[in-house]
């Protein structure tokens, strides 16, 4: 008896589900058994974690509205992973690209804010983050490109560049340096909340960031434009095979640019969103999305839909263990770490089986072969 | 005149002291890379190391412990890595990335829930605590300055170097290790004449891991083992992985590059005391931006990777295979 690995062609859909949910339910078991260790009722604590501690908590619409501010740039970054993704670019400079993104937007605000309307200012910012951003991961594509460069070295290698470039604004006490609170003794970032920040429609008491509406839309608009255009299908193409793509007369190197310019914009829009609904810069405000929405946009298979609904996961647990941590202090919030860890884990583990089929072949068989 | 001779040796001193953990990490990456396998999971692999080690070491109130079970934990996570990627055939940059969340979540569970009770704190234990003091190698560390800088360390550091040029000579001269690099080249050339890709890559994976292992563990001794809201880790695993790069995939050039990132790690700490010995020469030292000095490693590593892939250089020690699986059954 012989055991053998074959390709699948497509598995079905109700399949793959099931798989993840199975993996997701094992990690969560095996997690329960961690806490049980430690003398914690499990079903408690994934109680008040899942539901973010939010049943019969009076102001349960701020948790909500926290929620959805570390929600907005993680399915926004992760949106913008998963165009790169599916070429096969690995551009895992999410988060340097989150950085200078967030500091362009912070450099319009102090700029520009005090002397233009509110509108105008939230514009300028988007857009300079999408550029800032954008032209970050253009830099990286076009040496790609050119020489083949290892992108995910490269864009790895700037991340840090990124972040020690924000740690250096952020501890520089000079008279160039707009982004320090001058009132401060000590190096802190200046907030420029009362300049200009994202307006919020009020339904009752909660607050409903207009951030939220635009991300959804534009969830909408990246899945209309990989699935009903032209550049989509290139996109598509490029991503299962380049040489069949140059055969079909595609100009590979113009939509691998393209496509990573649009991956770092989107990218940048998200860091604008964070950065101007905060009001204020931090060496820690990325809150590692970049990183996160690697991992989001991979287990949500690179899939629009699917990284909305992976991302409320991935953000239930970050959030939810914050809340929990506050009932159950022996836990410590760390806990959402591994979790996720072992989710993933088992989630890689649990893929294997949609893309391959394991076969056991018969003496006779292999004799034949 | 001595106080500034004794201020640039500690400063070369320190060079070695404080980033050994460097080479523990890159050398610890080049046997996984020669394999063929790109693992991001260095910083989380290492923490996890760190942990372990010290923890249990301090129970057992001893080095060895401390040092085989950072390995043994750490070679816990390649074991995760390899039987992802090598078996199940996942994506190795995700399977890394994880590797590093899960490892951090593991460091600070484990740490604070060790904390929240009792923490071993290291002055308690007179076994880690002398087997971490300096051993001075007789006769050569009674050289001026040099015997000072280079042979007055602990034993980890010892081990470190000794690691490194063993993994060298492995690499470079052994009949397996020659194997190893066919796999990290061309892994179905390799099964073709009969070698056991998958073993060569589990075991590789795992050793590899290992030595990461011992390099948290250092950072933890190296911290006095106190924890705080940090990893002992630091972001070492990170610049270890850019290291693998500068030095060219040899374990050997891996302890030049040490020293190179090493030199810019240290002058961010000791410039401000070296500008005040030498103000007429290095006063201007005082000036530089310390963040200059921790981004340093990744600029020159940026530089290395664009000079290289633009000269298409043919000296490249990188694995042709790098990162991508090896599927046996597509060969």
């Amino acid at each position: 008896m012989r055991v053998h690995i074959v390709k699948r062609e497509d598995c079905p859909l109700l399949k793959k589900i099931l798989l993840i949910v199975g993996a997701v339910a094992l990690a969560l078991v095996l997690g329960g058994l961690v806490l049980l260790a430690m003398g914690v009722n499990p079903l408690e604590y994934y109680f008040k974690m899942f539901t973010m501690g939010m049943v019969g908590n009076k102001i349960a619409y701020k948790a909500v509205e926290n929620y959805l501010k570390i929600l907005v740039p993680l399915i926004l970054t992760a949106l913008g992973l998963s165009l790169a993704f599916k070429m096969r670019f690995w551009n895992i400079g999410g988060e340097g690209q989150f950085i200078v993104g967030a500091i362009a937007a912070t450099a319009v605000a102090f700029q520009v804010g005090p002397v233009l309307p509110t509108p105008v200012v939230l514009l300028l910012m988007c857009v300079a983050a999408m550029a800032a951003a954008g032209l970050l991961g253009l830099f990286v594509a076009a040496l790609k490109v050119k020489f083949g460069t290892n992108e995910t070295l490269l864009t790895l290698m700037l991340n840090y560049i990124a972040l020690y470039f924000l740690t250096f604004l952020g501890e520089t006490k000079a008279d160039w340096n707009f982004f320090l609170n001058p009132d401060s003794a000590r190096p802190t970032f200046a907030s420029f909340a009362s300049l200009v920040s994202f307006p919020r429609i009020m339904l009752g008491k909660f607050g409903l960031n207009i951030c939220v509406i635009i991300t959804v839309l534009l969830g909408v608009l990246v899945y209309v434009y990989l699935k009903r255009t032209k550049q989509g299908y290139e996109i598509a193409v490029v991503g299962d095979s380049m040489g069949t793509a140059r055969y079909a007369g595609m100009k590979v190197s113009t939509i691998v640019l393209r496509t990573v310019f649009l991956s770092a914009c989107l990218i940048g829009l998200a860091a604008a969103f964070k950065v101007g609904t905060a009001g204020i810069l931090s060496t820690s405000f990325t809150d590692d999305v970049g990183w996160t929405g690697i991992i989001v946009a991979w287990l949500a298979k690179l899939s629009t839909v699917g990284i909305f609904l992976v991302s409320a996961l991935i953000g239930v647990l970050q959030y939810g263990s914050t809340a929990a941590a506050a009932t159950f202090a022996s836990v410590d919030s760390s806990f959402a770490d591994m979790l996720q860890g072992v989710i993933l884990f088992l989630v890689l583990a649990a893929d294997f089986f949609t893309r391959f089929r394991v076969v056991i072949a018969k003496k006779e068989v292999e004799r034949h072969g | 005149m001595d106080d500034k001779l004794n201020i640039v040796t500690t400063f070369l001193h320190n060079i070695i002291v404080y980033n050994i953990p460097l080479l523990y990490g890159t050398v610890g990456e080049i046997t996984i890379e020669k394999s063929g396998s790109l693992n991001l999971g260095v910083e989380g692999t290492m923490a996890v190391g760190a942990i372990f080690g010290y923890i249990l070491g301090c129970y057992a109130n001893s080095m060895l412990v401390g040092i085989l079970l950072a390995f043994l934990t750490a070679a816990l996570c390649g074991l995760i890595f390899a039987v992802l990627t090598v078996t199940l055939q996942a994506n190795q940059n995700i399977t890394g990335l994880t590797i590093t969340t899960f490892g951090l979540g593991v460091f600070f569970f484990v740490g604070n829930g060790v904390k929240a009770v009792s923490w071993p704190a290291m002055n308690n234990y007179p076994n880690i605590q002398n087997g971490f003091a300096d051993l001075p190698i007789p006769g050569l560390s009674k050289i001026p300055v040099l015997g000072e800088v280079l042979f007055d360390h602990n034993i980890l550091v010892y081990l470190g170097v000794v690691i490194a040029l063993v993994m060298w000579w492995y690499l470079k001269y052994t009949r397996t290790g020659l194997r190893l690099r066919s796999v990290g080249e061309n892994p179905a050339a390799a099964d073709s004449v009969g070698i056991n890709v998958r073993r060569y890559k589990y075991l590789h994976i795992m050793l590899g891991s290992g030595i990461m292992g011992i390099g948290g563990y250092y950072m933890g001794l190296n911290m006095n083992g106190s924890l705080s809201s940090s990893c002992w880790t630091n972001g070492y695993g990170w610049i270890a992985v850019a290291l693998v790069i500068f030095a060219n995939w040899s374990p050997a050039f891996a302890m030049v590059g040490t020293v190179v990132f090493g030199f810019f790690n240290t002058l961010r700490v000791s410039g401000p005391s070296l500008a005040g010995a030498f103000p007429e020469t290095l006063g201007w030292l005082a000036g530089v931006p310390s963040q200059l000095y921790q981004a340093l490693p990744f600029i020159i590593t940026a530089l290395v990777l664009i000079a290289t892939s633009v000269k298409k250089s043919k000296h490249s020690g990188q694995p042709a295979a790098l990162g991508l699986n090896y599927f046996r059954e597509e060969r």
